[in-house]
């Protein structure tokens, strides 16, 4: 479960984002790794492209000492661009992204929008 | 079912669209094989020349520097293409998208540092230095001109050229045959269409290259880049040649650019999405010596969307010079400009 700590998903470039994440109902001892990130994907007509802002990787002993049944918080600046956009051919889209790789192969993955600026959504 | 299974052992149809349609395992599976068994081939060849070499210089087939370097080049190829694609599709399946495009981001080669003075740009949008190279005579810049039609042009020109010098040689020859009391009939029918093509080919090329010259250049100045959105700009759009304009106009431009895959066809899509008339002009005679000067101002849109590039989509903002003139085609020239998203004055240094 990911959750945004704004008040509102739109922040303006420039601002901090600050997001928690947790999962529940899975066994500690089964994670091998998680990755966060904060990311853009174009989606529309043209074949999607990803751009990602940033990006954590936790595996090895750096899972061991972390309490899953607590909150992660997480805090990054947010760029300048690409703003959030909704255009006919192309849409670009914001999100955070945690994935959850556990040892029996699976992959957990939630994502949680946001807009960047207000292109297309007024604040 | 039937389809099903049609669908996932089809091996000549062509696909459509950008879905996969098959075993997402099992493609990636057959992929990494294929590279390994290239890369495997290369290396064997590569270690077969070398040692035949090393070992029985004597007995060699091919011989150093008679095609020995060239099949040397070509089996190391081999096993480059096959470890950079296998290891490519190695990472596709054993690494999320984000954390690939991380590992994509640290480049080979470092970028060179920065001056301090020099503002780092923001991400995705295209470089203002290829804007900003070239001064103006009045205004600060001259925009550069992306001519599509050019690229017509130089493609028609290089295939004239290397049709109609085919053809001569076939030409050469075939007049040799005949000094010799030989008549080469296959030749001669295909010299036919062969010298069809390359008349008619130096025939579009002479008239495009006439086209683009006759009509003559055009040239944009603006007052400041980067654009923002909510301001005003001063535009100088000067017209050269020897010709009566019946009308030209200016508009500033949005267009949303899209490449995707088609099947194995890779298209690009095109959509203007913003369009704003800067100034137009009725009819007028221009002169050497006596450009045709268009003088106007133009705002940018506060709600508009900034200039944005990546690897498959694009937002582009640009200045079109629409003319119509007596006795010449009508023509369409692009000036690319780049919008910077409205700057955030107490956020900006956070962000960085």
């Amino acid at each position: 479960m990911i959750r945004l700590l704004g008040l509102q998903p739109t922040y303006m470039p420039g601002d901090s984002l600050e997001f928690e994440y947790r999962v529940t109902n899975v066994d500690d001892a089964s994670i091998v790794a998680v990755e966060s990130s904060v990311c853009w994907v174009t989606e529309g007509k043209g074949t999607e492209d990803l751009g990602v802002h940033y990006f954590q990787r936790l595996s090895g002993n750096s899972l061991a000492s972390i309490d899953w049944s607590i909150a992660q918080r997480v805090a990054c600046p947010l760029p300048l661009s690409p703003l959030s956009y909704e255009g006919k051919l192309v849409t670009i889209s914001w999100c955070v992204r945690v994935r959850f790789f556990l040892s029996d192969g699976t992959e957990l993955m939630a994502q949680q929008p946001f807009y960047l600026g207000t292109v297309t959504r007024k604040v | 079912m039937k389809s099903k299974w049609r669908a996932r052992l089809r091996l000549w149809g062509k696909k459509r669209g950008g879905r996969m349609s098959g075993w997402w395992f099992i493609g990636s599976l057959g992929e990494a094989l294929f590279f390994a068994a290239v890369f495997l081939l290369g290396v064997f060849l590569s270690s077969v020349l070398i040692t035949w070499q090393v070992m029985s210089p004597s007995t060699q087939v091919i011989k150093v520097f008679h095609g020995f370097w060239l099949f040397l080049g070509v089996s190391l190829s081999f096993a480059i293409l096959g470890v950079v694609g296998f290891w490519y599709r190695v990472l596709k399946v054993v690494t999320s998208d984000e954390h690939r495009e991380v590992i994509a981001q640290r480049r080979l080669v470092a970028e060179p540092a920065r001056k301090q003075s020099q503002k780092i740009p923001p991400p995705n949008i295209p470089d203002l230095r290829l804007f900003t190279d070239s001064p103006g005579a009045r205004l600060a810049f001259r925009l550069p001109s992306h001519l599509r039609e050019n690229s017509g042009l130089v493609a028609t020109g290089i295939f004239a050229m290397a049709w109609n010098a085919m053809i001569a040689v076939f030409i050469v020859y075939a007049a040799g045959s005949l000094f010799a009391s030989r008549t080469p009939w296959q030749l001669l029918l295909l010299l036919i269409p062969g010298i069809y093509i390359g008349v008619q080919s130096a025939r579009l090329f002479f008239r495009s290259f006439v086209r683009t010259i006759g009509i003559g250049s055009t040239t944009v100045e603006i007052e400041d880049l980067p654009l923002f959105p909510g301001r005003s700009y001063r535009l100088e759009v000067v017209q050269y040649g020897r010709l009566v304009i019946k009308k030209i106009s200016v508009r500033l431009v949005c267009e949303e650019e899209s490449t995707y895959h088609f099947g194995t066809d890779v298209r690009t899509e095109r959509q203007i999405v913003y369009s704003q008339e800067i100034a137009t002009h009725g009819r007028d005679r221009i002169d050497w010596g006596y450009p045709l000067r268009l003088e106007c101002q133009f705002s940018v849109p506060t709600e508009a969307m900034h200039s944005f590039q990546s690897m498959h989509n694009a937002i582009h903002w640009k200045i079109i010079v629409d003319g119509e003139a007596n006795r010449w085609p009508s023509y369409s020239r692009n000036f690319p400009v780049v919008v910077h998203p409205q700057p955030q004055p107490n956020r900006t240094s956070a962000a960085s």
